[in-house]
């Protein structure tokens, strides 16, 4: 939880770091339609029919999308950047 | 399953959101976005969403939740809460009911339903809705609370596009539902999730409050007496008074309070008597906490009041706070910005226990008051609130209270004209066209100063490194000093230098000194105070010097700051001449000396000084930790002028003929003061020589032709002549070769920081 990114306009993507996993959290607002991806390095988060992009560092990651919490796990925790 | 109460983070909050801990969330098989029931004291119930635990929660069992949710579940910071996953069905329709005082014209229920779409309600529970902003009625705050009047299915229900809102004829206030949670109260309706920047001294005034009454067996075990006071002390508008209402809020017991004037009474013992009242009604009702606000006005010295009365109500209250007669769980806070005007006696352990100061917030906590403020409001997308947190130094937290408040006013002006006045209702669609856009923003930052720098505040020049010609050496000095350290903190700490704590620059009457200091504060993006010598020369003992230390005691608290000292010469004069002022010069530049280089830290506070007679100012004022950069501000060699020249012609319609490299090379011995002179004497020429020519009617027509041409320039030169002669150059490069030799430590050290450009 040491950095804070913009995921998209004024949504915070909030940054959790455990001991063996980064979780990086956004909340869109429960009424929000999204829907989340992970492809090739990249999250796609689509939300009111707009779609946004965020980079993620290399590796094993899932994302899921429940209520409006767009959630990604990366499995392993990666270096400083 | 039994987890602990613990505030959420601002940035987090009113969202209806629970940061549940990995441990925990394992247990009860939940991921974030799934809805949960928190089950607090007397089967009060309150619903949110799962959100990341925060790492150093793990294994501990906490869940973070806001103040609205803990008002819901009926639980406080450290409190038991029930947590389970929440069944939630899709509703198909909710009815709700509006505040009484809520005049809304048109259909709200899509609004209502775009606002609660998501979000997991049961019968009877206050949801707050945002409105776009909030004071369209006589409702102060940003947020209406609704209250669900029904729902269908019955029990937890979940909002969706598809749920059909009812608005219920009934006003909310006529509403019973469930436990009437919304009892009427006096204690103030602020939570901890209110108040930003202050984590640490709210961290303090909990244990100091909350651990006491909660506990008591605590410090039975330990053997101590709980703590019984907090003074709170600070600078006005950072947040004292709210504190006081959080605690209060949080805390469930009895809140009084106590405003100085108010107990004064004009018969003879019957102030003291209403503060024993005061002390009374707490200790009945204990636990309590007995708050006096503004406490200065009723305890201050004893040796320095006038009045009899005033002596006996701070007797009063010293007796009241520890006596004879045990005041039981009674606890005060103190608040107030004159701390050392209290009484000394309240000030010690066993009254005032603990002093807690609220400085002026950091970018942080900046941040977090504008996250908290901008909470409720309809921002439009472009707002980056960081970059506010980041220009607005010197801000308290009451100053970005109504910078957000302006702003939002901007916004509500930009719609007015749309507004009808007359009738009773606004528009629906209106209120949700209103959002607060960058440009709110920033045409309220225009109108509000930083209120602990209101005495001192100048309007920072709009002076940029563009409008001084030449002198790029200079420049680059004064950048390297002063903006450096404020922007490459990192390379600064790596390379364990220390940022130079002043400048000096001297040099010939008008070569663009005071220009230059423009410029830095312009461009630092920092407070900027401006001192002028003879200002802080006062008729009392003691007060000049006083002015000083108050300078610099403002500029601590609000730093990163510029101080500013035009004409040094005036204050700080060589020390051990002739004293023919009962030496009050001589106790200002020693206070000066103190205060660059004493044993208070100067974090980030730079001080600018100009002078054309650095030979006169005292030398321990000008060794290196002081003043320890000396920037000679030269007499313009050709380059410069030319640069000089180019910088005053800009906006002047020069004819073609215009030589402005011919007018450099012949201007040797001219200052920026004189060319700038003879720039204007040369349009007033061209200026004089058109209006006498023209017709007075059609000057509107043939301005637009005018142009400066190479003979008014020489008729300028002829009327301004050099400033400067080669006998004062001289006497300035002397100085400049003397200060160099004085102070190697000097050079060595700029050219140390040279090298890493």
């Amino acid at each position: 939880m040491t950095s804070e990114q913009q995921l998209f306009d004024e949504t915070p993507l909030r940054r959790f770091e455990y001991d063996d996993t980064v979780v990086l959290a956004a909340d869109v607002g429960p009424a929000t339609d999204a829907t989340v991806d992970v492809v090739d390095g990249t999250v796609i988060v689509v939300a009111d029919g707009k779609q946004y992009e965020q980079e993620i560092p290399a590796g094993d990651a899932r994302a899921f999308i429940k209520h409006g919490v767009v959630t990604i796990e990366l499995s392993a925790p990666e270096e400083d950047h | 399953m039994k987890l602990t109460v613990k505030p959420l983070k601002q940035k987090d909050a009113g969202r209806g959101l629970a940061a549940i801990d990995r441990a925990a969330m394992d247990e009860l098989e939940l991921e974030n976005g799934d809805y949960i029931v928190l089950e607090g004291k007397q089967n009060s119930r309150a619903v949110a969403r799962v959100w990341p635990g925060y790492p150093e929660d793990q294994g501990k069992g906490i869940v973070r939740i806001d103040g609205q949710l803990r008002q819901e579940a009926g639980v406080g910071i450290d409190d038991n809460v029930g947590v389970e996953k929440a069944d939630v069905n899709p509703a198909t329709s909710v009815t709700v009911a509006l505040p009484q005082n809520l005049r809304v014209r048109g259909n709200v229920g899509p609004m209502i339903r775009n606002n609660l779409s998501g979000q997991a309600v049961t019968k009877g529970q206050t949801v707050p809705v945002s409105f776009g902003l909030g004071p369209l009625s006589s409702m102060s705050g940003q947020k209406i609370p609704l209250k669900i009047a029904e729902t269908d299915p019955s029990g937890t229900v979940v909002v969706t596009d598809s749920t059909e809102i009812e608005v219920s004829e009934k006003p909310a206030e006529q509403i019973r539902g469930g436990e009437g949670s919304a009892g009427a109260s006096d204690t103030p309706d602020v939570t901890y999730e209110d108040i930003g920047g202050l984590d640490n001294e709210l961290e303090q005034v909990r244990e100091m409050i909350e651990l006491p009454m909660r506990h008591p067996e605590l410090f039975q075990q330990l053997g101590i007496e709980p703590p019984k006071g907090v003074l709170l002390h600070g600078p006005p508008g950072t947040g004292k008074t709210l504190m006081a209402k959080a605690v209060a809020n949080e805390i469930d017991a009895y809140f009084t309070t106590i405003s100085g004037p108010e107990i004064m009474s004009k018969y003879y013992g019957e102030s003291e008597e209403q503060l024993r009242e005061v002390f009374d009604e707490a200790s009945e009702n204990s636990p309590a906490i007995v708050f006096i606000d503004e406490i200065d006005s009723i305890a201050p010295k004893r040796g320095e009041t006038q009045g009899d009365v005033e002596r006996r109500v701070v007797a009063q209250l010293l007796s009241l706070m520890d006596g004879l007669e045990e005041r039981g769980q009674v606890i005060v806070i103190g608040a107030t910005n004159r701390v050392d005007a209290i009484d000394p006696a309240l000030r010690r352990g066993g009254r005032f226990d603990r002093e807690i100061e609220i400085g002026v917030p950091d970018k942080e906590g900046r941040k977090e008051i504008l996250q908290v403020h901008t909470r409720g409001m309809p921002l439009s997308e472009e707002i980056n609130i960081e970059n506010y947190a980041e220009n607005t130094h010197g801000f308290v937290g009451a100053d970005l209270a109504s910078l957000t408040k302006e702003s939002a006013m901007n916004a509500l002006r930009r719609i007015r004209p749309e507004l009808d006045l007359e009738s009773d209702e606004i528009d629906a669609e209106v209120l949700e066209r209103l959002e607060i856009s960058h440009e709110d923003f920033r045409e309220a930052m225009k109108g509000i100063e930083p209120s602990a720098l209101r005495e001192v505040f100048v309007e920072v020049p709009d002076v940029t490194w563009d409008s001084v010609g030449g002198l790029e050496d200079t420049k680059e000095r004064l950048r390297e000093t002063i903006q450096w350290p404020l922007e490459y903190e990192a390379v600064f700490e790596s390379m364990d230098l220390e940022a130079a704590k002043g400048v000096l620059l001297y040099g010939p009457p008008g070569t663009g000194k005071t220009l230059l200091a423009k410029a830095v504060a312009n461009e630092a993006q920092s407070n900027f105070i401006s001192v002028k010598g003879p200002e802080l020369l006062n008729k009392f003992v003691g007060e000049s010097e006083k002015g000083v230390r108050e300078v610099f005691s403002k500029a601590r608290e609000n730093a990163p700051t510029v101080v500013f000292f035009d004409e040094i010469d005036s204050i700080a004069t060589e020390r051990g001449g002739g004293t023919t002022d009962s030496g009050v010069g001589e106790r200002v530049v020693s206070q000066l000396l103190t205060e660059l280089d004493g044993i208070e830290d100067m974090e980030n506070v730079v001080v600018v000084a100009t002078t054309n007679r650095p030979d006169l100012i005292d030398d321990a004022l000008l060794r290196p930790g002081r003043l320890d950069r000396h920037v000679h501000v030269p007499v313009p060699d050709e380059d410069a002028r030319r640069a000089i020249f180019q910088v005053h012609t800009r906006n002047k319609p020069l004819a073609d003929g215009v030589d402005l490299d011919g007018l450099a090379n012949r201007t040797d011995g001219y200052v920026g003061a004189d060319i700038e002179a003879v720039a204007r004497e040369a349009s007033m020429a061209a200026t004089r020589e058109f209006i006498n020519s023209v017709d007075p009617e059609e000057i509107g027509d043939s301005v637009s032709n005018v142009r400066v041409t190479m003979d008014h320039f020489e008729h300028a030169l002829e009327e301004v002549g050099p400033s400067v002669t080669e006998d004062t150059r001289e006497r300035y490069d002397e100085i400049e070769q003397r200060f160099e030799r004085a102070e190697p430590g000097v050079s060595e050290d700029t050219g140390a920081s040279r090298t890493f450009q």
